[in-house]
C-alpha cells in the first residue's frame, strides 16, 4: 500500500495503517528531528507528531505535498510547541526552508543529517544568515521569529505585531528573500559543496 | 524466594493429585515437566492461588496466600495463564487486556500502556482492535499471555502456553520467558521437552502426583545416557526419569 | 520499505530502534496506548468513584443482565404484564417480576456465564466481590422497574410491595442453582420452576393466583429460602483457603 492509501485508512480509522506508516517513517523524522533536539525530547515529540497524524489524516490531501512532507510539518509543530512551552527559540531551524522541510541548497541526505558535525554548521549558517535579517527588534526579526520559529498562524502575528495581515504578509517574503539569498552567498564554503 | 512449596498436598476425593512436593523457586524460568495426571495443572493452580491445597504449607512472594490481605497482594503481582482459557468473544483484543489489567489492581493511569506494551510483546500490535471471536487458536492464546505479562508480575505461571503457536513464535515466546525470568519468577507448565530446553534454568518433573526429578536440564539430560526411549537427548532423560520412577 | 503481510503477525516485531539511541519502540508504545485506549463513559466513571474500583466498575459495566438489550427485554416483559394487568384486573406484574429478576441473577456472574472464570478466580479484585456487587445492581434495577410497573398498573399496595420478599428468594434460588451447576441457564429454570411451585401450590391452598405475594405468613419462609440459598452460593464460590 502507498503512503496515500495509508493515510486515508488512517483517516478511516485504520489503527494498522498507522502503524505501517510509523515503520515507515518514523526513522528518518527522528533523525530529523534528532538535529533539532536532543533524544529525550524527540522520543516525546515524535509520539505527539503521529497522535497528531492519528487525529488529523482526514485533513491530509495530495496537494499539499507527500505524506512524508506532510507529517514533517506537523513534526517542526510539534517541535516549535514544545519550544515555546520549554526551551529557547534559537534551538529551532527557521522557515527557510520550504514546505517540504528542504533548505535552500538541495536537500540534506540522510548522511548530512544524521552527522552532528553537519547539523551544526548548518545551525551556524543559519544563524548567521538571520543576523542579516537586521537588528533583532526589527520588523523582519521580530516577523521572522514569531512566524518561523514560534510557528504562528498569520493572523495571530498581525494581531501580536499590530499590523494589518497583507503587512505580514510581504514581511515574510522578504524575510524569505533575504535568508535564501543569505544561505546561497554561503554555498560555496561549505567543504565537498554537497547537493 | 518467590515461591516455597513444603509438603503441599491436594486431594480430590480419595484421589491424591499432588502428593507431598516440595519446591523453591527464585528468580529464573522454570520448567515444569510430566505426563498427563501428574498434577503439574494443580500444582500451578494451587501457585495461582485458584486452588486450596488440602495439607502444606505455601508461600508465595514472600506472604501467605491463607489471608484475605497478603493474598490479595500476590495477585496484583500475579500473572497466570491457566491451561484452557475462555474468552469474551465481543471484546476487543486491547478490551479484554483492559478488563484483566484492572482487575489486577492497576493503577488506571497506567494501564493503557502496560496493555499496549503487552499487545506488542506478543506480536499482536496489528490486531489490538480486532474482535476476539475473529482470531485463531494461536493467537488467542497469545492473548492470553498477554494478560499475564500485562502487570509485570514477579510470578509469572503459565500453564501450556505455546499451544498453537508456530515455531517462530516459541522462539520468540522463550526470549520472553528469558526476560521475565531475570525480574522474576516464571513457571512454565509444558508436556513440549524442547520448549524447556532452551529457555529454562531449572526443570522439575512430576509423575503421579510426586517430583521424580528436579535440576538443570543438562542434569536431565545426563539421566537419559544409555536410555533408548527418544529422539533427543531431552526425551531421553525424561523417559530414562520417569521409567526409573515407575520401576 | 516493502510492506511484509506477515509482519505484524510474527512475536516481537516492532518498529525497533532508531537512530542515535532514540527507542522507537517506547515511542510507538506511547501512540499505540492512545489509540488503542477505551474511555469509560459517565455511568462507568461514577460507578468507579462510587465502589473505589475501577476494576470493580468496569466489571459490573459488563453484567450480561445490565447490558442495553437485556434491560429492555426486561421493560417489555413487565410492560406487557402491566398491560394484561389492566386487562384483566388480575394483577400480573407481581407475579412476573420474581423470575424475571431471578433470570436476572442467574446471567449475573459466576462460573456458568463467565467463561474466563478460572482466570478471574485469580484476580486481585475477587470473584466474590464481583458476585455482590453485579447482583446486588441486578436485584436493585429489577426492583425499581419492577415497582414502576407495578404502581402503573394500578395494583393495591399490598400487591406494589409484596413481591420484593419472595423475588429475593427466588433470585437467591437462581443464584444458587447457577453458582452449583456452574451454568446459567439452570438457574434461570431453578428461579422459574421455585416460583411456579409457590404460586401454584398457594392457589391451591388460598385458592388466589396472588397469594404468593399477598399472603404475610409466607414472608418467615421466603427469608429463610433466601437466606439458605445465599449461603449455598457463597459456598460454591468459596475462596481458596491457605495452609499455614
Amino acid at each position: 500500500m502507498d503512503d496515500e492509501a495509508l493515510i486515508a485508512a488512517v483517516a478511516g480509522g485504520d489503527d494498522t495503517a498507522l502503524r505501517e506508516l510509523f515503520t515507515r517513517h518514523a526513522p528518518w523524522l527522528a533523525t530529523r528531528l534528532h538535529t533539532l533536539l536532543p533524544a529525550a525530547e524527540v522520543e516525546d515529540v515524535l509520539q505527539e507528531t503521529f497522535l497528531a497524524v492519528w487525529r488529523g489524516a482526514g485533513r491530509y490531501r495530495p496537494d499539499l505535498g507527500s505524506v512524508g512532507g506532510w507529517t514533517w510539518g506537523i513534526a517542526r509543530r510539534q517541535a516549535a510547541l514544545w519550544l515555546r512551552r520549554r526551551g529557547p527559540a534559537e534551538l529551532l531551524l527557521p522557515a527557510a526552508a520550504d514546505p517540504d522541510g528542504q533548505l535552500p541548497g538541495g536537500p540534506a541526505s540522510p548522511a548530512e543529517l544524521g552527522d552532528p558535525a553537519e547539523a551544526a554548521l548548518r545551525r551556524a549558517e543559519l544563524a548567521a544568515a538571520v543576523a542579516t535579517l537586521g537588528p533583532a527588534d526589527g520588523p523582519q526579526r521580530e516577523t521572522w521569529r514569531l512566524m518561523y520559529l514560534e510557528d504562528r498562524p498569520v493572523d495571530e502575528v498581525a494581531e501580536l505585531m499590530g499590523v494589518p495581515v497583507g503587512t505580514v504578509k510581504s514581511r515574510a517574503h522578504r524575510v524569505r528573500q533575504l535568508m535564501r539569498a543569505a544561505l546561497r552567498h554561503r554555498e560555496p564554503a561549505r567543504a565537498g559543496g554537497k547537493r | 524466594m518467590n515461591v516455597e512449596i513444603s509438603e503441599l498436598t491436594r486431594r480430590f476425593g480419595r484421589t491424591e493429585a499432588v502428593a507431598g512436593v516440595d519446591l523453591r523457586a527464585g528468580a529464573g524460568v522454570f520448567g515444569l515437566l510430566g505426563p498427563n495426571g501428574a498434577g503439574k495443572t494443580s500444582l500451578l493452580r494451587m501457585m495461582a492461588t485458584v486452588l486450596p491445597p488440602s495439607s502444606g504449607t505455601l508461600r508465595l512472594l514472600d506472604r501467605d496466600p491463607g489471608s484475605y490481605g497478603p493474598r490479595r497482594e500476590i495477585r496484583r503481582r500475579l500473572g497466570y495463564l491457566p491451561q484452557n482459557l475462555g474468552y469474551y468473544p465481543g471484546f476487543t483484543v486491547a478490551e479484554f487486556i483492559e478488563y484483566f489489567a484492572l482487575l489486577k489492581d492497576m493503577p488506571s493511569g497506567q494501564v493503557p500502556r502496560a496493555v499496549a506494551t503487552a499487545i506488542e510483546h506478543v506480536g499482536l500490535g496489528g490486531k489490538a482492535r480486532a474482535k476476539l471471536r475473529t482470531l485463531s487458536g494461536g493467537m488467542l492464546r497469545r492473548v492470553g499471555i498477554a494478560q499475564a505479562i500485562v502487570n509485570q508480575p514477579e510470578l509469572l505461571l503459565l500453564d501450556e502456553p505455546t499451544a498453537g503457536l508456530d515455531p517462530e513464535q516459541r522462539v520468540a515466546f522463550r526470549a520472553l520467558l528469558r526476560e521475565f525470568g531475570q525480574r522474576g519468577t516464571v513457571i512454565v507448565s509444558t508436556h513440549l521437552v524442547e520448549d524447556v530446553a532452551a529457555a529454562c534454568s531449572e526443570v522439575t518433573l512430576m509423575d503421579t502426583g510426586k517430583i521424580v526429578f528436579h535440576g538443570t536440564p543438562e542434569d536431565l539430560i545426563a539421566q537419559g545416557e544409555g536410555h533408548g526411549v527418544g529422539d533427543a537427548p531431552l526425551e531421553r532423560g525424561y523417559s530414562a526419569v520417569l521409567a526409573a520412577a515407575r520401576s | 520499505m516493502t510492506r511484509d503481510p506477515d509482519m505484524t503477525d510474527r512475536l516481537g516485531n516492532r518498529p525497533g530502534r532508531g537512530p542515535d539511541g532514540i527507542d522507537l519502540d517506547r515511542v510507538w508504545t506511547g501512540v499505540a496506548a492512545e489509540v488503542w485506549r477505551r474511555r469509560p463513559g459517565p455511568a462507568e466513571r461514577l460507578a468507579t468513584r462510587l465502589l473505589r474500583s475501577p476494576g470493580l466498575a468496569r466489571a459490573l459495566l459488563t453484567t450480561p443482565s445490565l447490558l442495553l438489550g437485556w434491560v429492555l427485554a426486561t421493560m417489555a416483559v413487565l410492560l406487557a404484564g402491566v398491560a394484561v394487568t389492566l386487562g384483566t384486573g388480575t394483577p400480573w406484574v407481581a407475579l412476573i417480576a420474581p423470575p424475571v429478576a431471578g433470570a436476572g441473577i442467574a446471567y449475573a456472574y459466576g462460573p456458568g456465564i463467565d467463561r474466563a472464570w478460572e482466570l478471574s478466580q485469580s484476580m486481585a479484585v475477587s470473584d466474590r466481590m464481583v458476585l455482590l456487587v453485579r447482583a446486588l445492581a441486578v436485584f436493585g434495577l429489577n426492583a425499581i422497574l419492577g415497582l414502576v410497573a407495578s404502581a402503573a398498573s394500578g395494583a393495591v399496595a399490598a400487591v406494589t410491595f409484596g413481591w420484593l420478599v419472595p423475588m429475593t428468594a427466588v433470585c437467591a434460588l437462581a443464584l444458587a442453582a447457577a453458582t452449583v451447576s456452574r451454568s446459567a441457564n439452570v438457574g434461570v429454570l431453578a428461579g422459574l420452576a421455585g416460583w411456579l411451585i409457590i404460586v401454584l401450590g398457594d392457589r391451591v391452598a388460598a385458592g388466589q393466583l396472588t397469594a404468593a405475594v399477598t399472603s404475610t405468613v409466607l414472608i418467615l419462609p421466603y427469608l429463610a429460602i433466601a437466606a439458605g440459598c445465599v449461603v449455598v452460593a457463597m459456598y460454591a464460590t468459596r475462596t481458596p483457603r491457605g495452609t499455614s
